[in-house]
């Protein structure tokens, strides 16, 4: 075999596995483009989720959400009588599967629009392709800066820290006065990076002087060091970026030290792990959140007991925030012309203004980043509460 | 059957990029230095293609060489310290090197840190705008623009690895590929025959630092964002199941398990949830069956002309025993 025929063999044998990821499917080879083809029949949307891997729990989270939330639209008789179907794909975490996962539901199963990916990531890989083909893509998870601003086809729902923490923060200081805080944070995990300078950031605009700056990593279980200086400083708040279990150690480890302040958190202090591990060190702590289901309000109530009845368990925000995400998007498909037409959803969507969500009034910036509040919560009694 | 769908011509387009990664393996590999650095090189290629385009400006034909190159400067640079280990200790070696890339990455500030690089050009957008201005907005012969470009990035991606692989190839049969295949098989007795091992093993472990460069650039300049998470630890060990499941023997295994692995997890879609379980067995069981890899060297002598192995003067090599 001379070496030019060893490579054609290599190059055949690669197609001939390309060909067989298409047997057997037989996709409608129109053009990449324009309408989806079921004009009459369900509406398709693509879904992307971490299902596997990394982030699995979060991705399950999402799929629960949408399909109460689809459950609910179909069974109220659907948009004009016409159904929604999911199309749900799997990217295991990956930015590659990602991809292959949008051009797939665009490509060939021709979904009008698609909700996902998980992580923020997968959204700066994935993100771009539906931008380029002309296809909506709404992510109900990503909270890094700059989704929105991807193009004009990228959507999200989902409220970055960088809103929730200014927030945290003004109400703190409206309930508690507060004037000298001391911050901590972990400095090895980029989120808590980027949550602490928010949070530097809050508190200066709100003329809250920082007195004190401590830093640990993930994974330390000894604070003793930190906190000494901290309380040195005298503040009179503590704002704190970090996971979950390492914010718990450190206000248990805070509260032995007699340092008996008030503690404003970052998302970590979001998950009911923190108290099940801090029990009364938790006590008082303030956190901002996207989501509260024990909102006095008659949709939440429903999506809470509707929700419980199916998984068994209570909607977290990633649940809320995608079950929005549909009704957000069978919304705009109300709109004249707007379920078969990507373009025309296109405009549809972004000019929803002022939904009603079971996280919130919703409406979308000029780049397709939400507007809306976030709720304020205190940890008191073993659970998350509202601050009024 | 539909070849030219988008979505198909993506997933081959990654295979072409997984190729290009189990040859960077492959090559120290077949002078008997099993390397895992092949994630950190592939970072460093990746970054500074990324690092080029955006805040430099440089058009893609010429950061995709660049960025190989400045992989392999670095494969020089790690070279002479760990070259002087053998066996398993260079493979936690490089391992470590990939350690530390990433953790540097995730502390730059020019990297963005963390937070990663997105709206690195892509290819597909490239070919679309030369298109455009050649006027070809309505595409060509019966081709959609998309279509057109994402073809134009899948020939280009598989010129690329043409051209890797018929050097690797031809280097097997030259000179050189019979020292390494010496050194592989024994070092002392090599070094008596009058090889430089030293310089043998080097170069073997620069040109695999090249190719893994060359992907990691094209593959930033495919999936429009880079962030150190994507060149972790798993990355390497993906790149490393490329090999064995395709067979460490030969050039050919490499490239038969990367293409492969690249088309499984698409293509067990359908299966949904039992996708990973399904992949994962499907690991297990050719491992199982076939412990030298899919494709060894008594297996191409079967399906060649040729009456007896050993005519391509690689017979020297030992098995692939080391690597498990």
């Amino acid at each position: 075999m001379s070496l030019n025929k060893r490579i054609l063999t290599f190059l055949s044998i690669c197609l001939s596995l390309a060909l067989l990821v298409t047997a057997g499917c037989s996709s409608p080879s129109g053009p990449g483009g324009g309408a989806p083809n079921d004009a009459a029949g369900e509406i398709k949307i693509g879904v992307v989720a971490t299902l596997s891997g990394d982030g699995a729990d979060y991705g399950v989270s999402i799929k629960r959400g949408l399909e109460t939330a689809r459950d609910r639209i179909n069974g109220a008789g659907g948009i004009n009588g016409r159904k929604i179907s999911l199309v749900i794909e799997d990217s295991h975490g990956d930015k590659n599967e990602a991809i292959n996962a949008v051009q797939k539901l665009i490509n060939r199963d021709r979904v009008l629009a698609i909700i996902g990916p998980t992580n923020s990531g997968e959204m700066f890989a994935a993100g771009p392709v539906a931008d380029k083909a002309g296809v909506v893509i709404m992510g109900t998870s990503n909270t890094a800066r700059g989704i929105g601003e991807i193009g004009p086809y990228v959507f999200r729902n989902s409220l970055p820290e960088d809103n929730i923490i200014p927030i945290t923060v003004r109400k703190s200081k409206e309930k508690l006065g507060f004037n000298r805080v001391a911050l901590l944070y972990s400095s090895n995990n980029d989120w808590a990076v980027s949550s602490a300078k928010t949070f530097e950031e809050a508190l200066r605009e709100q003329g809250v002087a920082i007195v004190e700056t401590q830093t640990f990593a993930d994974g330390d279980t000894n604070f003793q060091a930190q906190l000494t200086r901290v309380a040195a400083a005298k503040p009179e708040a503590l704002a704190v970026s970090a996971l979950y279990k390492e914010a718990a150690l450190l206000l248990i480890q805070a509260r032995q030290q007699g340092i008996n302040l008030p503690v404003m958190g970052g998302n970590g202090f979001n998950d009911p792990e923190l108290i099940k591990i801090a029990g009364e060190a938790a006590e008082g702590a303030l956190v901002g959140s996207p989501w509260y289901a024990g909102k006095d309000d008659p949709a939440v109530r429903d999506f809470v007991e509707e929700y419980k009845k199916r998984y068994h368990t209570v909607p977290n925000q990633f649940a809320a925030q995608s079950y929005d995400a549909l009704g957000i998007m069978a919304e705009a498909l109300k709109t004249e012309g707007a379920a078969a037409d990507r373009a025309r959803f296109r405009d549809a969507l972004a000019a929803i203004k002022d939904y009603r969500g079971v996280t919130g009034r919703f409406s979308f910036d000029e780049n397709g980043n939400p507007l809306m509040d976030a709720v304020v919560l205190q940890i008191a009694g073993g659970t998350y509460r509202e601050v009024k | 059957m539909d070849l030219l769908n988008v979505y198909h011509l993506q997933i081959i387009t990654f295979m072409a990029v997984n190729s290009i990664l189990a040859l960077s393996f492959y090559l120290p590999l077949s002078a008997g230095q099993l390397s895992l650095g092949c994630a950190g090189f592939m970072s460093i290629g990746a970054y500074t293609a990324a690092i080029l385009s955006l805040h430099y400006g440089m058009p893609v034909f010429t950061t995709i060489p660049a960025g190989a190159a400045a992989a392999a400067l670095a494969g020089v640079l790690l070279g002479f310290p760990a070259l002087r280990l053998t066996g398993v200790y260079l493979a936690i070696a490089t391992l470590g090197f990939g350690e530390v890339v990433r953790v540097l990455f995730l502390n730059l500030k020019i990297t963005n840190g963390a937070l990663g690089m997105p709206e690195i050009p892509n290819l597909n957008d490239y070919f679309s705008a030369l298109y455009r201005s050649w006027g070809l907005q309505g595409g060509l012969a019966g081709l959609d623009l998309p279509r057109l470009a994402a073809l134009t990035t899948v020939v280009f991606c598989y010129f690329v690895l043409a051209a890797c692989v018929a050097f690797v190839l031809r280097q097997e049969n030259s000179r050189t590929g019979r020292a390494m295949a010496a050194v592989k098989a024994d070092e002392v007795a090599s070094g008596v025959m009058g090889i430089g091992a030293t310089y043998i093993k080097m170069l073997a472990f620069v040109q695999g630092a090249f190719l893994a460069g060359l992907a990691g650039a094209i593959s930033a300049h495919v999936t429009n964002f880079i962030a150190p998470g994507d060149f972790n630890y798993h990355r390497a060990v993906n790149i490393l199941l490329f090999v064995v499941l395709g067979g460490s023997e030969l050039v050919w295994g490499g490239l038969l398990g990367a293409a492969v692995l690249s088309v499984l997890p698409e293509f067990l879609r359908f299966m949904q949830d039992f996708r990973w379980i399904i992949f994962g067995a499907l690991l297990a069981a050719m491992m199982v069956f076939r412990p030298q890899g899919l494709i060894d060297r008594q297996l191409l002598c079967r399906f060649s002309l040729r009456k007896k192995p050993g005519m391509d003067g690689m017979d020297a090599r030992s098995s692939s025993g080391e690597v498990d």
